[in-house]
């Protein structure tokens, strides 16, 4: 757990970061967004006391990372951001088992680990364990650098814009990605972008700052459909508000059962979003669609009311 | 791709046709009865005849033809071309040394003319774009050197009379001490400087008013002419071996190795500290707050990281420093630093151009195979990051 009491920086003059406060629950993926030097990554960056903050409190697992030696705070924190920053000298596998060989694992230890990750990450062992950062791709790079926050097995993760240099389809691919990981090791993970649509389809928690004010927060869902003020509205995409909630509702949270006969012959996965249940209609020109399980059998339908409904209140139609 | 199906490769036209001309019309060499005479200038068919002439041009017509076919097995050939032709100039100043040489004058002796430097200058070339052309490696073209040198080997017991080789034989001991010497005052004010710079620059990176203050005086200090420089250093140096025991016992005194040394440091440093600042400083930022983000310690960053990342570019003010310091210790001679630059100011006095060149031969030889390796060490370790900073190939 992650506690902001008050955090306050300035640097000179101007203050960065003003008074915000903040709890990031453990196993929860907390999205810092807003524009650029709204003081999202100074605030990630005070969290592992490569920035100190001059004001307020921060503590981690209830104790005030002061306590802490700031090199071995960061040791315990895996930190990934948007260059890689990747040393070019040093291979994969070397540049994956920095942290452990910094807290002095055994080597066998520290290539056991270097292989399950780079298994879990999706990078063939064989294939990369020797390369060079240069030859890498972008993804290839940033799932390196994933990897290598990972490696000591840290309880939180703070990650800067780690998708944000990629293309389109490589950081949905790796959003993806990222979403399974968590699902499996629940870390505790602080997330700071500035892509509205990452950070919808990955945080429980969003967190919207303005200069260095802390706007509004909460989950997704929440925030699309009450934003505080007009900045958050924006910030959210305006008018696509409404899409941008559907995007990220699966249709499972809002089918009927089976009642319409016969059933209809469009149909939609039950894991789809409602986006892509109103995207099978338009193509269909139809009103109603079956959901499908995982073995294609019809378990529910939905129905464009639903759909509309459903965006506006979670509840709809009875 | 383009200019391998064009018609005509115009280099190497233009470079054997060069060769040619200068070959013909130029003197081969000259004979002269002793040191102070000034020689007989032969040109080539003056002193082969004109059947071992016709012989000697036809690799460089082979090389001309060659040109009007721009294809990798045409380069091959001109390569080999190229090689024989490097392979044989000593053979020719060899007979002619044996056809007109007077037996009844001992000291007479052979110079190299025009044509016979000028000819290797222009193979220099030819090899160079063959190289090119051809894509190979450093050490694939030193494997091609490797019969050159030999059949030069093989050619020296004819070249007894060669001026350069009397010269030479004359002062082998002087020659080996004079260049120990150099070696020693270059590698010193080199090393040195390294250690130094790389403490300056540290410091610089520190405090940006050391940095202005460093960069200003350093800059200062490379325009005193250095000469001027090592007279400058004449006084205080002359009083400080006379106050202090020990300098004095080192051998620090107003001429000779202790000017040398400090002058030479003095200009080595600016390159050595500019080079290592830039190098220490364009590490990519992105890297450094990654290593401390992982949480390294300062130590660790600059140890681990910075500087194997800067040893590319450090290596650069290295190769760059030691050129420039082989060539100015040729000047140290004049205050009696020692060296090779000796025979030069000695063959100056005495109006003995293959003297200068016993000096001057080894120094470009040094700079050259300098330059070569350091460069070559350079690539090599940039061969992972991707960059292209260390020596032009």
């Amino acid at each position: 757990m992650i506690e902001l009491k008050s955090v306050t920086k300035r640097f000179g003059d101007e203050t960065a970061v003003d008074a915000i406060s903040l709890t990031v629950e453990r196993g929860e993926l907390c999205a810092l967004v807003g524009t650029s030097g709204c003081g999202k990554s100074t605030t990630l960056r005070m969290i592992n006391r490569l920035i100190e903050h001059d004001g307020g409190e921060i503590h981690i697992e209830g104790r005030p990372i002061r306590e802490f030696d700031g090199r071995l705070l960061r040791r315990r924190i895996g930190y990934a951001i948007q260059s890689t920053g990747l040393f070019p000298h040093w291979t994969v596998a070397r540049n994956i088992g920095l942290v452990p060989g910094l807290l002095k694992w055994p080597a066998a230890r520290v290539a056991e680990r270097v292989e399950e990750l780079m298994v879990m990450l999706g990078l063939p062992v064989e294939a990369f364990a020797d390369k060079y950062p240069a030859q890498l791709s972008g993804g290839q790079a940033q799932r390196v650098g994933v990897a290598r926050a990972l490696a000591a097995d840290p309880d939180i993760l703070l990650m800067d814009e780690p998708f944000g240099a990629l293309d389109p389809i490589t950081r949905q691919g790796l959003q993806a990605e990222l979403r399974d990981l968590q699902a499996r090791l629940q870390k505790t993970i602080v997330f700071v972008t500035h892509d509205m649509d990452e950070a919808l389809a990955l945080a429980d928690r969003l967190v919207v700052m303005n200069a260095g004010r802390i706007v509004q927060q909460g989950g997704p869902l929440e925030l699309l459909r009450a934003p505080a003020d007009d900045f958050v509205a924006s910030l959210l995409g305006g008018d696509d508000r409404g899409l941008k909630a559907a995007a990220i509702t699966r249709v499972g949270e809002r089918m009927l059962p089976l009642a319409t006969r016969p059933v209809p012959s469009a149909r939609v996965p039950r894991e789809a979003t409602l986006h892509q249940a109103l995207a099978v209609m338009f193509r269909e020109h139809v009103e109603r669609l079956a959901v499908m399980d995982g073995d294609e059998r019809p378990v529910g339908e939905i129905s464009l009311r639903r759909i509309v409904g459903a965006g506006r209140e979670g509840g709809g139609e009875p | 791709m383009s200019r391998r199906e064009a018609p005509l490769n115009r280099v190497v036209l233009a470079l054997s046709l060069a060769a040619l001309a200068c070959w013909l019309w130029l003197p081969l060499g000259s004979i002269a009865p002793n040191r102070i005479v000034l020689g007989t200038a032969y040109s080539l068919p003056e002193a082969l005849g004109w059947p071992l002439t016709v012989a000697s041009c036809l690799p460089l017509l082979g090389l001309a033809v060659m040109a009007w076919r721009p294809r990798r097995p045409a380069y091959y050939a001109a390569l080999a071309l190229t090689l024989l032709l490097l392979m044989a100039l000593p053979l020719w100043l060899a007979l002619m040394a044996q056809r007109h040489l007077d037996p009844a004058l001992p000291q007479a002796r052979v110079g190299i003319g025009a044509a016979g430097w000028l000819m290797l200058f222009w193979l220099s070339l030819l090899l160079v774009e063959l190289r090119t052309r051809l894509a190979l490696a450093g050490w694939q073209l030193g494997l091609g050197l490797v019969p050159v040198l030999g059949a030069w080997w093989l050619t020296a017991p004819g070249l007894a009379s060669l001026a350069l080789w009397q010269e030479l034989a004359g002062r082998g001991e002087a020659f080996a001490e004079a260049l120990l010497q150099h070696l020693l005052l270059v590698g010193g004010a080199v090393g040195t400087s390294l250690v130094l710079g790389a403490a300056i620059a540290l410091a610089m990176r520190q405090n940006p008013g050391v940095e202005r203050l460093g960069f200003a005086l350093l800059n200062f200090l490379q325009t005193i002419p250095s000469l001027a420089l090592f007279g400058l250093l004449l006084a205080p140096l002359a009083w400080l071996s006379a106050r202090v025991d020990w300098l004095a016992a080192l051998g620090v005194s107003g001429i000779g190795w202790a000017p040398a040394f400090l002058a030479l440091l003095g200009y080595s440093l600016l390159p050595m500290v500019r080079n290592t600042f830039v190098a220490l400083s364009e590490v990519d930022p992105g890297v450094l707050e990654a290593a401390r983000g992982m949480g390294m310690g300062r130590g660790q960053v600059l140890r681990r990281v910075r500087l194997p990342l800067a040893l590319p570019v450090v290596l650069e003010g290295v190769r760059i420093t030691t050129v420039q310091a082989i060539g100015l210790t040729a000047v140290a001679a004049l205050i009696g630093a020692g060296g090779l630059g000796t025979f030069i100011f000695q063959g100056l006095g005495q109006a003995a151009m293959d003297l200068v060149l016993l000096g001057a031969l080894p120094i470009l030889a040094m700079a050259l195979v300098a330059d070569a390796l350091l460069g070559a060490l350079a690539r090599r370790l940039n061969r992972h990051t991707g960059r292209t900073t260390g020596a032009t190939p």
